[in-house]
């Protein structure tokens, strides 16, 4: 197939992303780290595709999620592949470390940004190589950042203050993932664009291991709502 | 002299299944000065003898650094030995610029044994007149490997190219099962024991015509400087590889 723009020499650039993905919440937690994300593609405000599958296992040991334009995603899950497939191709046996995939997603992340058409992405990747727990943040521009909790997209307004109080980076596997429970019980609240279903994954000695999805818990049967006190209908 | 019907290029093959151009190249790695590696579970070792082309010249070095965790040490050609060199140092500089970590050694040795490969199938090429002993150290252990001209490369426990290096092989062949569990000392000692038995009669090892270079699971790739090589020349004497089988 060839376009018009093609033809005629113009370079079509990104400039806004098209299906976007929601907030990524990672932490990390004493014997691994823990990413959560929902399950939700918007097409602008529109909840188009509520049952996505977004927490990409790049290796045995390393996790990929992102937030921003899908297809950016997809296609970064396939370059991180072929990386991940060249210890086949070479016959060696040495598989790069979460950190070997998270340099790369940096300078790729930057080479596109240096031509003006990024990766649309605020990219995570999480892993556990060597005794070590790993996590880091490479954004559209391709700045690169370790550290032990990132959080994407909204939830780095709504939900820094609710890990600051209840996470700390030596609390079990279940506190964290409560405290990413609890995130996004407050993001389906305030961001247009979440939704109830989140899925956690996280990466650990064993490898890695991604969870069903699951409803985020809501309560709508506040008296408030039901008696409407705060309001007076405009037929009254 | 049949020899000469079928040697003319690399894209002709002899009756018997022979590439003679790619032959006549590992002869010019055998005329090459004499270079060794040796590995223990911890440590690679380099010794090379440097050739003096006259007594107004300098001594050619044999050892380049590649990365801090990988060096290798020539025979042969010397010029085509630093185009391997540019290349493989290249391909160490753009892996840590995109991942951040070292070249995985075997593989780097892959792609110069490819590169050697494309050599000698080309009507138009010559295969490289270089054989390189490649020391490394990545996360699957300590590494020595051998390249040759063909384009094959072998992993090895110790290995010597070049000049008179039978008379080395013949000395690694004897005492390699204590390799493994020596230490950096021990090591050295061997390596310069076993060049000492290719030299010739009327030469002899000094700090001038010797170059050790070391790799070590904690240690960059350094070479000894002329003070510590006068210090392991001398010990040479008194080094007994019989000691190293009591303390075991």
């Amino acid at each position: 197939m060839i376009f018009n723009s093609e033809l005629s020499g113009q370079q079509q650039h990104t400039t806004s992303p098209v299906v976007t993905g929601g907030s990524v919440i990672a932490l990390v937690y004493k014997g691994g780290v823990v990413i959560g994300t929902d399950t939700l593609c918007s097409y602008g405000s529109m909840a188009a595709f509520k049952n996505v599958e977004k927490i990409a296992q790049v290796s045995k040991n390393t996790l990929y999620v992102s937030s921003g334009e899908f297809s950016d995603f997809q296609q970064v899950v396939k370059e991180l592949a072929k990386i991940d497939r060249s210890a086949l191709q070479y016959d060696d046996g040495v598989h790069p470390s979460p950190r070997d995939y998270g340099n790369f997603l940096a300078r790729l992340s930057y080479k596109k940004r240096c031509k003006i058409n990024p990766l649309y992405l605020q990219n995570v990747i999480a892993g556990f190589h060597n005794g070590e727990r790993y996590l880091a943040l490479v954004d559209i521009y391709g700045t690169y950042l370790e550290s032990n909790f990132v959080t994407t997209g909204f939830a780095s307004y709504f939900c820094k203050a609710i890990i600051s109080n209840y996470w700390n980076e030596n609390c079990t596997l279940d506190q964290a993932k409560q405290v990413i429970r609890e995130c996004f019980k407050v993001l389906f609240c305030r961001d247009c664009r979440a939704h109830d279903m989140i899925q956690l994954g996280y990466v650990d000695e064993q490898g890695v291991h991604i969870e069903q999805a699951e409803r985020v818990e809501t309560k709508w049967d506040f008296n408030g709502f039901k008696t409407r006190a705060n309001e007076k209908l405009h037929t009254q | 002299m049949l020899k000469h019907l079928y040697d003319t290029d690399c894209v002709t093959w002899s009756p018997q299944g022979k590439l003679f151009q790619v032959e006549y190249a590992m002869e010019a790695v055998k005329q090459g000065s004499i270079c060794l590696g040796l590995k223990s579970n911890d440590h690679v070792v380099l010794c090379s003898l440097k050739r003096q082309p006259s007594e107004l010249a300098g001594y050619q070095e044999k050892q380049f650094k590649i990365d801090d965790h990988m060096a290798i040490a020539i025979a042969g050609l010397t010029a085509d030995a630093r185009v391997l060199c540019k290349y493989m140092r290249t391909e160490c500089l753009e892996y840590k610029y995109t991942y951040e970590s070292h070249h995985p050694v075997g593989r780097l040795v892959f792609k110069v044994a490819e590169k050697s490969q494309h050599k000698t199938q080309s009507g138009a090429k010559r295969p490289y007149g270089v054989g390189l002993l490649v020391a490394g150290i990545d996360p699957n252990g300590v590494h020595l490997f051998e390249t040759c001209p063909s384009g094959n490369y072998y992993e090895y426990k110790c290995q010597a190219i070049g000049s008179r290096s039978q008379a080395a092989r013949t000395y690694f062949e004897s005492w390699f099962h204590l390799f493994q569990k020596s230490n950096l000392e021990q090591l050295i000692l061997h390596g310069l024991s076993a060049i000492k038995k290719a030299i010739m009669e009327d030469e002899e090892l000094n700090e001038k015509n010797v170059e050790v270079g070391i790799l070590g699971k904690n240690q960059k790739f350094t070479h000894l400087n002329a003070q510590e090589l006068k210090n392991y020349i001398a010990q040479l004497e008194t080094f007994n590889p019989n000691s190293q089988i009591q303390q075991e």
